[in-house]
């Protein structure tokens, strides 16, 4: 079992979580974060962090493409342990529907 | 009086009390042996770092507990369940109902996660039939 990154990190990308994962189990995308399936230890510290309310545990309903999204990303974004400051618009995209069609990039973020 | 809040002071008398208990039970002991060999001082204080992390969101703790559990020789699903046992015990004796509930639950999830990274294969049922 593992917590799982959705939409409304994309473009938010608060990167509180990172600072509170005890098992550095986050990596960076262009524009959102993903979590490492395998790494995670189902701890939850990080699903209270999370400004945009973004991550769930994967046994809530619905989240099975955004688990694959996670794992598949995980293995070739690279590890954020350390936050940095968030998107200057991070704000004005909280909450906007459709953020996946319209903005998510599959490029790597900078990470560490 | 039992502990009602979490707390640092809390967490390093669980930590103490629950491998003390650790070390001395027939089942674990031997495998903890062999995986600590040398000094259990620096394994308590990885370990309060730990649920210091994971209760208290301190960040103290940055490790990758699966690689390290995966690494060690002879784990058998039995012991987390061992695991699980001593660690309720103990925090039922420090902890009031509400504090020490709140720590099972989270280890439960813990240990749940780490037996699926060390046991779960996709060919074979989960969990009752792993070696």
């Amino acid at each position: 079992m593992t917590f799982v990154v959705t939409d409304n990190c994309i473009k938010c990308k608060y990167m509180d979580c990172v600072e509170v994962c005890p098992v550095d189990c986050f990596y960076e995308g262009e524009n959102m974060l993903v979590i490492h399936p395998d790494e995670c230890i189902d701890c939850g510290v990080c699903e209270p962090e999370c400004p945009a309310e973004a991550i769930f545990p994967d046994t809530k309903a619905g989240l099975e493409s955004w688990l694959k999204l996670n794992a598949d990303y995980a293995l070739v974004w690279p590890n954020i342990t350390i936050k940095r400051e968030p998107p200057a618009d991070a704000k004005e995209f909280d909450s906007v529907p459709g953020k996946f069609e319209q903005c998510f990039s599959s490029n790597p973020g900078q990470g560490d | 009086m039992k502990i009602d809040h979490i707390s640092e002071h809390g967490i390093r008398r669980l930590v103490d009390e629950f491998y003390a208990r650790v070390r001395a039970d027939t089942e674990l002991a031997p495998i903890f042996n062999r995986a600590i060999p040398g000094d259990w001082g620096l394994h308590l204080a990885t370990m309060r770092d730990f649920w210091s992390s994971v209760m208290l969101t301190s960040g103290r703790y940055k490790g990758n507990p699966v690689a390290v559990h995966l690494r060690i020789e002879g784990m058998v699903p039995r012991l987390f369940d061992r695991w699980l046992e001593l660690f309720g015990e103990t925090c039922g004796e420090l902890f009031d109902d509400s504090l020490a509930e709140a720590f099972r639950a989270k280890a439960l999830r813990i240990a749940e996660s780490l037996k699926l990274a060390l046991f779960y294969r996709p060919d074979r049922p989960w969990p009752r039939s792993v070696p």
